[in-house]
């Protein structure tokens, strides 16, 4: 059943096509793009004795054909039928409108012609010759001297079908309202809307959400293996300290708060404080951690960021920037430990556990890109790597050995944020 | 992968090697579908010829005075005997059947521009005996020298380059543009422009003279035969 059907459709739109090719009495060689105004002026001219469609009745057929077209005004173009460059034009038109032809074959070549296009003024001109048996049809305005249509239909002695022939063949399209004369004036000597100086200077302030991870996308496990694995056991044992990574959570979401500004939209700076919060990575098996309620470290980073974009502006009311940056930060973490309410007296080890150097100094670099919206409300998403470290290098001293070690001279993670902006030009 | 680094070899070859041979200097109207033979209007032959390095050429011919006069009538009969040759029967309309159109140019190429009295949209060129020629080879201009390169006469990037000044003269040159005009429905059915280099050996003649004309009327009728679309 489901069979028969598809094939019942499929033979029904065969069918259709067949009709409609056969009954087609049109033959369009080209249709640009051409502007159909409301309450259109159209202009029939022609270089024969008699015009074949009556302009009254082909009125009618163009509120038939197109419901939008309001109220068109036709009438007979005297003024190019009594002018003998313009009559030449017509009857070179004739000889010459056939198919295949590109639409700058067809130009009228004389300067006077051309003139008469360009004074046309939002009024269209339909040109329709009588070649016997068909008519031949372009279409003319104002933006060029060459036809923007053309094409022939069949002639028949009924002038009302004429008419539709021709509206349904040409006229079919969407209507734009006329500008008025102050609109018009007005648009003229209005900037392009593409065209847009960049400010000398434009600044911006926003906050962004992400995550950070220490393994960065498309490098393998096992570079991270150690330190994504590695417990802290007894409150300070790792198997290294390298990394901080070793000791603390490194996955986890990433807030930022940042102000920045840009030169000439090419070279900038930002400024930015980074949050984020990592849980120690406390031995499951280790029984000392049984007075422990929790122990997290809140990370802490303020920083400078130097920036190169470069700006695309695919629509008027979006601007593109993408940019590069490049900086530096020191990071702070500060310690949320607590015991068990039970315990009263802690550990010995957890008075010894391991502690993090104030402040660790890194930089970070990475690439991103912000939309701004009506050159107010930016969208920004970015990504990158940042590093914190500590000079592991000291002053050999006797007291050396007795020294804590320092913990996570190098630690590295990657991030990507997406963060909501208002920017604004301050001075012009 | 080996196709796009195939890809990007021929577009660098293309860059560095294709600037000199990347110009067309025909165009042919999609309705020129058969070469003019046997019978041909011409035009052009009065005023279309200018002799360059005149002094030049005044050293090797004997012309005595007015050499620019003289050598460029000398071509223009060569070239119209050349055509007689050609075509059985050939119809050599006066220059003035063209006198009162407007002076046009038609683009060949993205640089290229020849500049030409073309007549106009709906008015056909009527020969003195009052006949109509269906076909008419329109020359618009015949530049005659030595070594010349039509690039510098015709690009329009180039055209203000001054010519290097060659000791050696190693050809006399031609450089024509021409059209072939559709007098029935007043359209451009082929155009173009050529460059005839015709060697010289010891002394120059008249015999050179007269042979680069007839090169030249060879080459365009060549090229009319090849610009059938």
């Amino acid at each position: 059943m489901k069979l028969f059907s598809l094939v019942a459709f499929v033979f029904v739109l065969a069918l259709h096509a067949l009709v409609a090719s056969s009954a087609s009495a049109k033959d369009i060689y080209f249709d640009s793009k051409w502007t159909l105004w409301q309450n259109a002026d159209i202009l029939i001219w022609t270089p024969d004795k008699e015009p074949a469609i009556d302009t009254k009745e082909f009125c009618l057929s163009l509120r038939r054909y197109n419901s939008g077209i309001g109220e068109p005004k036709c009438r007979l173009f005297g003024e190019w039928e009594r002018d003998t460059v313009a009559m030449r034009y017509a009857t070179w038109l004739s000889s010459n409108l056939e198919p295949g032809l590109e639409p700058h074959l067809l130009k009228a070549r004389h300067p006077a012609m051309m003139a008469k296009f360009q004074a046309l003024e939002d009024k269209i001109v339909l040109y329709i010759a009588d070649k016997g048996s068909n008519l031949q049809i372009a279409i003319f305005d104002e933006t060029a001297s060459e036809p923007k249509a053309a094409g022939t239909v069949m002639k028949t002695n009924d002038k009302i079908a004429l008419g539709d022939e021709i509206a349904s063949a040409f006229f079919e399209r969407h209507t734009k309202r006329r500008l008025t004369k102050e609109e018009r004036l007005k648009m003229e000597t209005e900037p392009d809307d593409l065209y847009k100086e960049t400010p000398t200077f434009r600044s911006w302030a926003g906050i962004s959400a992400g995550y950070a991870q220490a393994r960065i996308p498309l490098t393998p496990y096992n570079w991270y293996k150690r330190k994504l694995r590695s417990r802290v056991s007894n409150y300070r044992a790792t198997r290294d300290s390298v990394s901080l990574w070793n000791f603390m959570d490194d996955s986890t979401p990433l807030f930022t708060l940042y102000a920045g500004g840009i030169w000439f939209g090419f070279i900038g700076g930002e400024i930015f404080y980074r949050y984020s919060d990592h849980a120690v990575k406390t031995d499951d098996r280790d029984s000392v951690y049984e007075e422990l309620d929790h122990w997290d470290f809140s990370q802490h980073e303020i920083g400078l960021n130097v920036m190169f974009a470069r700006t695309y502006e695919p629509f008027k009311w979006l601007d593109l920037h993408l940019f590069a940056f490049l900086g530096f930060q020191y990071s702070f973490y500060s310690e949320d430990i607590e015991l068990k309410s039970s315990k009263k007296k802690p550990s010995k080890e957890y008075e010894t556990r391991f502690k993090t150097e104030d402040p660790y100094k890194g930089a970070l670099f990475g690439f991103g890109t912000q939309c701004v919206f009506m050159q107010h409300y930016g969208l920004s998403v970015r990504t990158g790597i940042s590093s914190r470290g500590k000079d592991v290098y000291v002053e050999p001293s006797p007291d050396a050995a007795a020294e804590p070690t320092t913990i996570g001279a190098s630690t590295v993670d990657w991030f990507i944020s997406v963060g909501l902006e208002y920017h604004w030009t301050p001075f012009k | 992968m080996a196709r796009l680094w195939g890809t990007l070899i021929v577009m660098a070859a293309l860059l560095f090697t294709g600037c000199a041979d990347s110009y067309h200097w025909s165009s042919s109207h999609p309705a020129y579908t058969r070469a003019p033979y046997g019978e041909l209007a011409v035009t052009g032959l009065q005023k279309a010829f200018v002799l360059t390095r005149t002094k030049w050429f005044a050293n090797r011919l004997d012309f005595g005075d007015s050499t620019q006069i003289k050598a460029t009538e000398f071509c223009a009969k060569a070239m119209e005997k050349e055509f007689h040759g050609g075509y059985t029967k050939l119809l050599v309309l006066p220059d003035s059947v063209l006198d009162n159109a407007p002076e046009e140019s038609q683009k060949l190429d993205a640089r290229i521009f020849m500049k030409g009295k073309l007549p106009e949209q709906g008015i056909t060129v009527t020969a003195p005996d009052g006949s109509v020629p269906p076909q008419i080879l329109l020359i618009h201009e015949v530049i005659i020298g030595t070594d010349l390169k039509r690039e510098n006469f015709f690009d329009y990037a180039l055209i203000h380059n001054e010519l290097e000044d060659k000791r050696e003269v190693k050809n006399i040159s031609a450089i024509v543009s021409y059209t072939l005009w559709d007098n029935v429905k007043q359209r451009p059915l082929f155009s173009a422009v050529d460059e005839i280099q015709h060697p010289v050996a010891f002394k120059l003649t008249l015999t050179d003279l007269e042979q680069l004309m007839r090169q030249t009327v060879q080459q365009i009728r060549k090229n009319m035969y090849q610009g059938v679309k």
